[in-house]
């Protein structure tokens, strides 16, 4: 799709995946953090780690296995907390220690076996081997994550203001979140492969805490989260690339550095009245 | 008692929460008809607050039956909460809350715009009709959470005024208000009754209310102990003669 900017296949193939994956991921980082699910999110992407590293194992194909478990887990939080009479915060903490536990047993148990170095690249992301097909799905599922929220804006902004406001006005709250819990498992299972599952939770977090440092508008920060995460992802990829530096931990830190930066800088946080 | 026109009508309901053991509410049986204006009372945890969420559907019924302007509640809770208002007790938001007060008194029209749908013309006039009531159109841009207590009480009553409910039920309304509000808010709910709308409150400040007959319905372990009529400076005296024994007139 960039071919006209960037001659180089691999680097623009990179390229693309990054900056469609950045995106997604800094749509749903606005939800995660403003719905305060963001435990739900880290949970979900250790599921999804989690179901790779089994599909790996079993030869089955890594991605579908986690769509399957990251959608799994989202709709295992309700009943387990009901039936086990647990509060929704211990459920995630025993599913995120189970799938953790899932995934580190296979990923150690295929070294042994020799597969070591594909098992490795869901830890920490790879953007070097990328099919075309897979660039592709993860500009599939950014137009997804883009147009769910341009048709259920009033929904989501509602129930990110409150749930219990949400449901006392009229609107079906329980269907509009778990099609939200949907949309971030497919969407952590599609960017698991380049961005890697120890690193996720970066993209599903911090674009959002950086544009929330600029923005006093719900719709600014659907804007500017995506643009950010953009630029700094698409800056991350060039440079690891260019440098030969490991791309995701190096975005990853970039994005640690810009937020750091933007709580320095933030409008939000100054007093700005002065005395006539 | 019974009303021509009931826009409340419960009958033997049991009420509880996901996962309880028993009900919260117990053979509530309640008719109200419309621009009834009634008082609820009880000590904490009587169940007042669960009684108004059952009227609204936001609490699921395990047994009898409750309808609410003309639509039954166990089935289609979400189409009675379009035309039933409700002021939830204790908010506060956070500085950082990223919405303006247009923006939360709009949420109001969200459940009858329905899904997929824009806010249309008309939905905006009624946000800027809410705000003219409540008297804070000066506050329509500013973020909810940069104001006062008694302002975001306010705005979110302005929410519910907003999709012109038939019934509107609140829940300790004038618990952040200060003196001059509450009278302000009373004048309001006067207006609102005499229009048409039935309102049940769930208060403790029985000398706010509104000069008119009222209905007065106490609560105590989940049961109606009391539902009869008074003027507004007898509900302090039912509400606590409640204790001594039931009395339904």
């Amino acid at each position: 799709m960039l071919e006209f900017i960037i001659s180089n296949n691999i680097v623009c193939h990179a390229v693309e995946a990054m900056l469609f994956a950045s995106v997604a991921c800094a749509i749903l980082s606005v939800i995660i953090t403003q719905v305060q699910i963001s435990s739900i999110g880290f949970t979900m992407a250790h599921a999804a780690f989690a179901g790779a590293a089994v599909g790996m194992f079993l030869s089955l194909n890594p991605t579908v296995c986690s769509i399957v478990a990251g959608v799994s887990v989202a709709f295992l939080i309700g009943p387990l907390s009901d039936k086990a009479r647990l509060s929704p915060d211990t459920s995630l903490g025993l599913l995120f220690g189970i799938c953790m536990a899932v995934a580190i047993f296979f990923i150690a148990y295929m070294q042994t076996l020799g597969q070591g170095f594909s098992a490795m690249g869901l830890l920490f992301g790879d953007v070097i081997s990328l099919y075309r097909e897979e660039v592709y799905l993860l500009a599939v599922i950014c137009i997804v994550a883009i147009a769910f929220i341009v048709v259920l804006y009033k929904e989501i902004t509602a129930i990110i203001f409150d749930r219990r406001i949400a449901e006392s006005v009229g609107i079906r709250v329980k269907p509009v979140y778990y099609a939200m819990l949907f949309v971030i498992a497919l969407t952590v299972a599609l960017c698991l492969p380049i961005i890697g599952g120890l690193l996720l939770y970066v993209w599903l977090v911090t674009p959002a805490a950086i544009a929330l440092q600029f923005c006093s508008r719900l719709s600014a920060m659907f804007v500017a989260a995506p643009t950010v995460a953009a630029v700094i992802s698409v800056s991350g990829a060039l440079a690891g690339l260019e440098y030969s530096l490991p791309v995701a931990p190096l975005t990853a830190v970039l994005f640690s550095v810009v937020f750091i930066a933007a709580v320095l800088l933030s409008p939000r946080r100054r007093i700005t009245f002065r005395k006539t | 008692m019974t009303s021509p026109e009931p826009v409340i009508r419960l009958e033997n309901v049991y009420t509880a929460y996901e996962g309880a053991d028993r009900p919260t509410l117990q053979d509530i049986s309640l008719s109200v008809g419309k621009g009834e204006f009634v008082v609820i009372g009880g000590p904490n945890g009587a169940g007042k607050t669960t009684l108004l969420e059952t009227i609204n559907g936001m609490l699921p019924i395990t047994h009898g039956k409750a309808v609410v302007c003309g639509q039954n509640v166990r089935g289609d809770g979400v189409r009675v909460r379009c035309r039933v208002g409700y002021l939830l007790q204790n908010f506060a938001f956070d500085p950082l809350t990223p919405f303006t007060v247009e923006e939360v008194v709009l949420m109001g029209r969200y459940g009858t715009i329905g899904l997929f749908r824009k806010p249309g013309k008309e939905d905006y006039a009624a946000v800027q009709q809410a705000l003219h009531l409540l008297g804070i159109e000066d506050l329509a841009s500013r973020p909810i959470g940069q104001l006062s207590g008694g302002q975001q009480q306010k705005v979110l009553m302005a929410q519910n005024l907003a999709r012109n409910p038939e019934i509107l039920l609140l829940d300790e309304p004038f618990s952040n208000l200060d003196m001059f509000a509450r009278e302000e808010i009373n004048r309001l709910l006067a207006r609102l009754v005499g229009s048409g709308i039935t309102v049940l409150i769930v208060s403790h400040a029985f000398d706010d209310l509104p000069e008119r007959q009222v209905r007065v319905v106490v609560m105590q372990e989940g049961k109606i102990v009391v539902s009869r009529e008074c003027s507004p400076g007898e509900v302090e005296q039912v509400v606590r003669n409640a204790g001594k024994g039931p009395s339904h007139a």
